[in-house]
This record gives structure tokens, sequence and C-alpha cells, in this order.
């Protein structure tokens, strides 16, 4: 392992150092001698090497960010915690001190509620999330072997006046032969991802339309409707965006709080400059 | 860290949990009227309703902060956040990384906090309440090594033996967590769209030895589940760690309008005491321990995270899928879980020899499966894997599918609590399970109906579907008739239901679906239990038609590529087959059901070590067959 970090690191030291610059908000605050935060650089090794070791892979640039940042984030809970009169000093100690502080700080955020306007603009800058998924109506004939001959037969004789009940034709098919407004990944658990990207390109019609190949075999479909996704209007899902919204509420909170906590610390890294 | 970690583990033995049960079935047929007695008239019938039944999938077996052994170890989310990440919701591990549903959400989960201190540890941990002030709280969230471990062993010994720590014994706490668990439930039950039940797990464990101060021994463990309201208070083993009282604690509970049923689990580790042939005393079983206890009892947890419990090779040993995430070690200790007594083909086995020396059979359960996550959210795919005991296990070195740090390779692993753990434990857990039941639409009623009429099967994960009929006249049935379910349904009985005899040979239809989003299908196997023996015969083939002397299908040639854990051959979408039984004897009875292989796919350990770019572990599979058992159906001969 330590051939094959041999180079990594390097890369991980210059990325580190470029990735510091963008910390430079830390150095602004004052400089206490117990809120400098020391990165050495058999730190950043064994970073690196548990990063190579539990993610299977080098760390990129990003992971280097993250692996720091996270670094700086525990250390400085764990001695804010400290601080509050704990004290012990290996590494799953201050991990579950720097946990133990998160939990405290998430009890102490506030339940906010927003008022009208503020959750309005706020769902119409996130509706993405709220978005309801596209839905297909449809009946289907299932062909449990790839018969082009047979698929074709059938579907003219669908397709022709003379009289044909449907619920007879084709192979037996385990669960249903008609479904009825199945979200877009209800398709994908019971046909698989082909048969859904299939049919939700298809235009409802009067007519039976295929073969569409799904994990399962062939289909001959009816599309009765197909709907869009679409953005619910905001009153109709209101209680979800309120709950979502002090999901989100709190999830700023804390990491305001700990961005707070970790700003009272200043950061330096072995063999490069402060900015 | 290590010190730590040894704590852990300890606990880590008691995240075993429980199953439901169903009551006893009379001997009598009462499924070929299926079709006209579901319960719903057409007014009140949800969106999706179908007569021959729909699959649905579902985990029973689910752990979150308020369960003592969740707690401990940094969980900390609620029913509430279990059920939105059933729903397909993102929520985080407590270690940290997002785990997102494998598969797309599913269509019924439930909550089964351990009902013993159920929510105390939270309260201790919270300041201002009185459990926080008690000296043991202190030790528990201390930072002391020691002190949490005395303080958490001491819980552990409590809920084992059943002799209650007075001071955290809080009644009126755990009623309150209770209703919140119960209101969770409620507020995520949506009939035709999501179903949830009320429950919780009673866990009982037997002792190795008397006095001993750990979780350490035989899993008795069971999920209660309600069919709707639930009571106020659930028993548990400070109330007695024996589950035949908690049987008459159901009954109770029945005759004032909660209906329920246990679902025992991880009888793999019970160390011969879950199908034992006598009572938690000692005593003869009897048939009214027999009425009882498939009264409560009707179904039986068949895989999870903690191994497989069907059979064991030692049991099986011309069962040449036998071996198959075997998982052998007593709650919280390296112990060797004994095997007679602890397998679910050999339970149906006994329970046939008890049917014929004493006219009563007490192991006429059927199959279900779970995750027992004790992180609010179940891992069932093997390339997207956490295991289960929240910051213990949440990491490939912590789990042992890749070396521990410092060393390339799999010589010379360092001698810590860590690698002995992965070692005897975590690595030799698994990527299970899901539950399939048969209902008519997805709503509480109908899947409990389901649980009771044991129309369900386990899978090991993926969701194929399979479907499995006995009858006299289905030997004409055309199956590749459009209609094949609802003539199934008319002329024959499914999964989980009696045939009585009439003097002919019966007819089986077999009848399994992929999942569309995990491997092709490989076989369907039948296999047969009678009281003197047992016996696989494989009854449908990807490839060809299984030989008629050896009952094996031919190799389909299918395969994983070890270098990306790519599945190499093909497979089958169905597999499709009538078939009858080449040595039925009429005049025996005989207890039959389905399994199903998935082709081969990579192990969660191989897909892990491939991530890490380390060599698979080498005392654990690189390949495994994902693969689904039915509830059995029963022959009973029409002389008796």
């Amino acid at each position: 392992m330590k051939t094959l970090l041999k180079e990594p690191l390097l890369h991980f030291v210059v990325a580190a150092a470029l990735i510091f610059a963008g910390y430079s908000w830390w150095s602004a605050k004052q400089a206490r001698a117990d809120s400098t935060i020391f990165i050495s650089s058999a730190d950043m090794e064994r970073m690196g090497a548990l990063y190579t070791a539990e993610a299977g892979s080098l760390p990129n640039a990003q992971d280097i960010q993250g692996m720091i940042a996270d670094h700086v984030r525990n250390e400085a809970l764990s001695r804010e915690a400290r601080k509050l009169g704990l004290d012990e000093g290996d590494t799953i100690i201050e991990r579950r001190l720097a946990q133990k502080m998160t939990f405290m700080i998430s009890d102490l955020a506030e339940d906010n509620t927003p008022d009208d306007q503020a959750l309005q603009e706020w769902f119409a800058a996130n509706q993405n999330t709220f978005e309801a998924p596209a839905r297909i109506s449809f009946k289907h004939i299932y062909l449990s072997q790839s018969n082009e001959t047979r698929a074709t037969t059938m579907l003219q004789a669908l397709n022709s006046n003379d009289a044909n009940d449907w619920r007879k034709m084709g192979d037996a098919f385990m669960l249903q032969r008609e479904y009825v407004d199945l979200p877009s990944r209800e398709t994908v658990r019971l046909f698989g991802v082909d048969f859904r990207s299939t049919v939700f390109e298809l235009q409802a019609r009067n007519d039976w339309q295929g073969p569409v190949t799904s994990a399962l075999g062939t289909h001959l479909v009816k599309i009765e409707r197909l709907e869009p996704a679409s953005i619910p209007e905001f009153e109709a899902i209101r209680p979800r965006v309120e709950a979502q919204w002090q999901e989100e509420n709190r999830k700023r909170q804390n990491a305001k709080s700990i961005g707070e906590i970790v700003s009272r610390y200043h950061v330096e890294l072995e063999g490069m400059d402060r900015k | 860290m290590i010190k730590y970690l040894s704590m852990a583990s300890a606990a880590v033995v008691l995240v075993a949990c429980s199953g439901g049960e169903t009551p006893a079935q009379p001997d009598a047929d009462t499924s070929a009227s299926v079709l006209t007695d579901a319960a719903a008239d057409t007014e009140t019938r949800t969106a999706g309703y179908s007569e021959t039944r729909n699959a649905y999938f579902g985990d029973m077996h689910i752990h979150t902060r308020n369960s003592f052994d969740a707690y401990i170890f940094n969980v900390r989310r609620t029913a509430d956040d279990a059920y939105r990440f059933a729903k397909g919701e993102t929520i985080d591990h407590p270690s940290g990384f997002d785990m997102t549903i494998a598969g797309g959400p599913l269509d019924f989960y439930t909550v089964t906090d351990h009902a013993e201190y159920l929510g105390i540890l939270p309260s201790m941990n919270t300041p201002g309440t009185r459990l926080s002030e008690l000296p043991r709280a202190k030790d528990m969230f201390s930072t002391d090594q020691d002190k949490i471990l005395a303080a958490f062993q001491g819980v552990g010994a409590s809920v084992r033996s059943g002799n209650p720590i007075d001071e955290m014994n809080d009644q009126g706490e755990m009623n309150s967590v209770w209703a919140q668990n119960v209101a969770a439930a409620e507020a995520h039950n949506e009939p035709g769209v999501f179903t949830t039940f009320s429950a919780y797990e009673f866990t009982s464990v037997t002792s190795m030895n008397e006095g001993s101060d750990n979780f350490g021994g035989g899993n008795l463990h069971r999920n209660v589940f309600f069919k709707g309201a639930a009571p106020d208070q659930a028993f548990s083993t400070l109330n007695s760690p024996n589950p035949e009282d908690l049987w008459d604690w159901m009954d109770d509970q029945r005759a004032a309008g909660f209906e329920s049923i246990a679902i025992p689990h991880n009888s793999n580790v019970s160390n011969g005491q879950m199908f034992r042939l006598e009572t938690y005393n000692g005593d003869p079983l009897d048939a009214a321990y027999a009425d009882q206890r498939m009264r409560n009892e009707p179904l039986v947890e068949a895989t999870q995270v903690k191994g497989t419990s069907e059979t064991h090779p030692d049991l099986s040993p011309n069962d040449e899928w036998a071996d198959f995430e075997i998982y052998d070690r007593l709650l919280g200790v390296y112990d060797v879980s004994a095997t007679k007594g602890s397998y679910i083909r050999e339970a149906y086995q006994n329970g046939l020899k008890l049917q014929e020396d004493k006219g009563f059979d007490p192991f006429r359960f059927g199959l279900v499966a779970a995750s027992d996550s004790h992180v609010v959210g179940g891992a069932y795919a093997e390339e997207d894997y956490w295991s289960k005991v929240g910051i213990v296990d949440g990491s490939p070195i912590t789990r042992g599918s890749v070396p521990f740090p410092g060393s390339p390779d799999w010589d010379n692993q360092p001698d810590n609590r860590i690698v002995t753990n992965a070692r005897e434990w975590f690595s030799r857990w698994s990527a299970s399970g899901l539950t399939g039941v048969w209902a008519e639409e997805n709503t509480r009623d109908a899947i409990f109906d389901a649980f009771r009429r044991k129309e369900t099967f386990a899978t090991t994960g993926p969701r194929m579907k399979v479907r499995f009929f006995a009858g006299y006249d289905l030997g004409d049935v055309d199956v590749a008739s459009a209609e094949l379910a609802k003539t199934a349904y008319e002329t024959g009985v499914p999964m989980g239901a009696d045939l009585l005899g009439d003097g002919k040979t019966p007819s089986f239809l077999v009848w399994a679906m992929r999942d569309p989003n995990t491997a092709a299908l490989q076989r369907a196997q039948v296999v047969k239990v009678t009281s003197t023996g047992e016996a696989v015969y494989d009854v449908s083939c990807h490839v060809g038609t299984p030989d008629p002397v050896t009952h094996r299908c031919a190799d389909n040639g299918a395969a994983v590529d070890m270098t990306t854990c790519t599945a190499t051959g093909e497979g089958a979408a169905e597999l499709k087959t009538v078939w009858t039984d080449p040595d039925f004897d009429p005049a025996s009875r005989a207890t039959y059901y389905v399994r199903v292989m998935e082709n081969p796919t990579c192990r969660w350990s191989t897909w892990e070590a491939l991530r890490n770019g380390t060599p698979p572990r080498p005392d654990v599979p690189q390949t495994i067959q994902e693969r689904a058992y039915t509830s059995p159906i029963w022959y009973i001969p029409a002389s008796e």
C-alpha cells in the first residue's frame, strides 16, 4: 500500500494546497493558541491510506477536499466537546465526541415555521423535488418467447375489425394484463428499464402497438393514457412542502452552527504557506 | 478504538430479531374457494385490486433509535424515517453515507423495535429526564469504554434473563414510545399504495450458563404484528422470556379484539431451541401446544442478514445448494449454535413425525424473510450493502470484505477485535431478505390475511415472483393459457394450504418470474419432506428439462466474470411447469415447497473487494445464487 500511495500522495499534497486557497475564511478569524488545527503530512498520508482502503480507489481533488474538511470539522467539534468537560484521546472517542456535539446541535435547531410567502418562494425554487412521476395506463399481451411472426400476426388480428378477446390472447402473464395510472418507476420495478423507456415514448392510441421488449419477454401494448411528469399545485401538497422545508431548515441550521464552530479554528497544513 | 469495538461486538449479537406467527390451519382444504371469498367488496377495493392476487414485497423487521442495541451504535433515525426510506426516500446511515432502497420502493414495511427498554436509551441520553440522572446513564454515555461496556452488557443480560433493571424499566416511558411507533405506522399506512403494521420484537434468548453477564445464548426472538389496532403495552421478555407466555398474552389480546401473529427469526442461531421437541420448560409437546403455536405463529423467517435458516449441509448432505449463507454464531459471542433443532426443513420433518406418532404438528408454518436492519433501512442488494449494526459494521474494513488497513492482502491480518469480529460475524452476514405475499390488494387486511393463509414466499433480496399450486386436475391445464392463474386458483390450492388426498396423484404448478432488475433464473426446484426423508427435484430448467433419473438440470453455462462482477451467459425470464412427484405415495403425508435459483452473481463481499482493488476474502464464497423459498403445500392422505 505504501508503494501504491507514493505517487498519489504527491498529487494529494499538491491538490490539497490548491484547495486550501478556498479555506481562507478560516484564517480571517483571530488565531489563538488553542484554535489552530494543524494537519501534518503524516496526517494527510493516513487520510489518503484510509480513503484508499475504504473506498477502493485513490482520492481525487474533491475527495481530498472532503477529507480535510471532515477532519477539520471533527477536530473542531471534538475540541468544542472537550471544552464542555469531556476528555479522552483516541480516534473513536474523538469521532464520538464530534457526533455527540452534532446531535446536540441538531437538538438545538429551532423549529421555525416559514410564512406563506417564504414557503411559496422556496417551493418555486425547489419544485423539482415535488415532481409527480409520469404515469401510464395500458393493456398488454405477453409473449414469453420472442417470435416476430407470431407477434405480427397477433397485432394484425388485434387491429382488424374481427372480434378478438385480447384477454385470452398470448401467453399467461403471472401478474396483471392491465395497469391503470402506473407510475414510471413502477414500470421499471415490474418490467425493467428498457420497457419503461420504450412505452413512455409511445403515443396513447386506440390500436395495439409493439412488439415492445422487456426483461420478461415481448409485449403487444395498447396505451390508454399517458400522463407526463408534472409539478403539483402548491396548495395541494402544502404539508409535504412544509415538512421538506423543515428538514432543509434543520440541515441548514446545523451546517451553520457547525460552520460557526469550525470558523473559530485556524487551520495550518504542514509544508504549506497559510493563505 | 479496539476496545470500543469489542463492546460493540458484544452488542451486535443482540441485534437478532424476531418474526410473527399465524394460527394453526385445520387439516382442511380452505383454499379452493379462494376466488370467491375475497374479503373486500367492490366498493371498498383499492386501485390494483386483483382476484388472482398480486405479488407484494416488503420487509417486516426493522429497528430504529428506539431499540437499545441500535441507539448505542449511533442510530438516531426514527420510525417515520424508516417508512420514508421504504417509500424510496434517501436517508443517512449513522456512519454518514446515504442509503437508498435497492430495486425501488417496497409495498409494505414494518418497524419492529425491541420491546425491552423501548426508547429508554434515548431518554437516558436526553438531559433533563429522570432516566438521564441515573448513574447508569452517565456510564452508558460516558467516554470510558469499560463503563459503557459494563452498562450496556447489563442491559443485554437483563433482556436475556428477563430480570428487569428496575430503575430503567420505566413502563410509562416505554408505553409512550410504543404509542409513537404505532402512530408512525398509522401515519404511513396508505391503502392501495403502502402498508404498515404496528409491531415490535419480543427478544427472548436462552442462557448458555445461568448468571452470565452478557447476551450470549440461543435466539428465540419473535416479531409480533397487529392486524389493526394495537394494545397500549407490548409484552416483552421483562414480562416473561418464555415464548409460550407470549402466546398466552396474544390469545388474550385476540379475545379483546387485538388480532396478531408472531414470526420467529434466526432459528439458525437458536442453539437448537427454536424447533426443539420439548416445551420451553422441558415438558413433552402436546396437541394443545401445537394448536397454540400454530394459532400464534403461522410463519417463520427463512432468511435475513444473519444467515439462512432453510437447512444446513450437515442436515441435508444430498442437497447441493444447502451450503448457502450459513451463519451459526450465537448472539453476541463466537460460540457455535447447535444445528439440530435450528433449521426449517428438519422442523417440517419432525412435524410430520409428531403427526404420525402423536397426531399433532407444531411446525406447519409458512415462510417469509426480512433484513433485521438496525439502521432503519434494509440493504437487499449485493452491489450496495451496508450490513446492519450502526457504526460497528458500517464500512468494508469493519465487516471484513477488504484487508485491514496496512495489509495489501489476506495474509498476516493483524490480531485485533475488528478483524476477529469481521471474521466470526460480519463477513458471514448476508444482503437479505424480502417477503413476498400474494394478496388481492395492498391493504393491511389483504396482506394480513395472506399471512394467515401462509400464501407467502421468502427471497434473499431480489423480487422474483413465485406461484405454487397443487391439485388433481392441474395436469390437464394448459400452462400457456392466458388465464392460467385464474384456472390454477379454481382447480388447485395455493402455497400455504393443505391438499387433501383422494387416492389420485396430484399435479403441482410451479411458476416463477424473474426480477427484471436482477439476475435471470437458472432453475426451479421442488423440495419434498416426509417423516422419513427429504428430496430435492429440479422441475424446470433454463436449458432443457431435468434428467429423469438424477432430477437435475443441465448446466446452463451461467457464470460471473470475477474481474468485473458482470454476469456471463443467459438465464430464464420465466420458469413454468406442471410437475408430478415420481415417488408419490398416496398413503403418506408429505410437505412440498418450491425453491427458485437465480444465475450466480457476486456476493457483497466480492463487490466491495473489487471496488477496493484487493482480493476477495478467501473464507467466504465469492459468488452466490440468490433464491426464493415458498411456503409449503401439505399433502394429507384421504385415509386420515
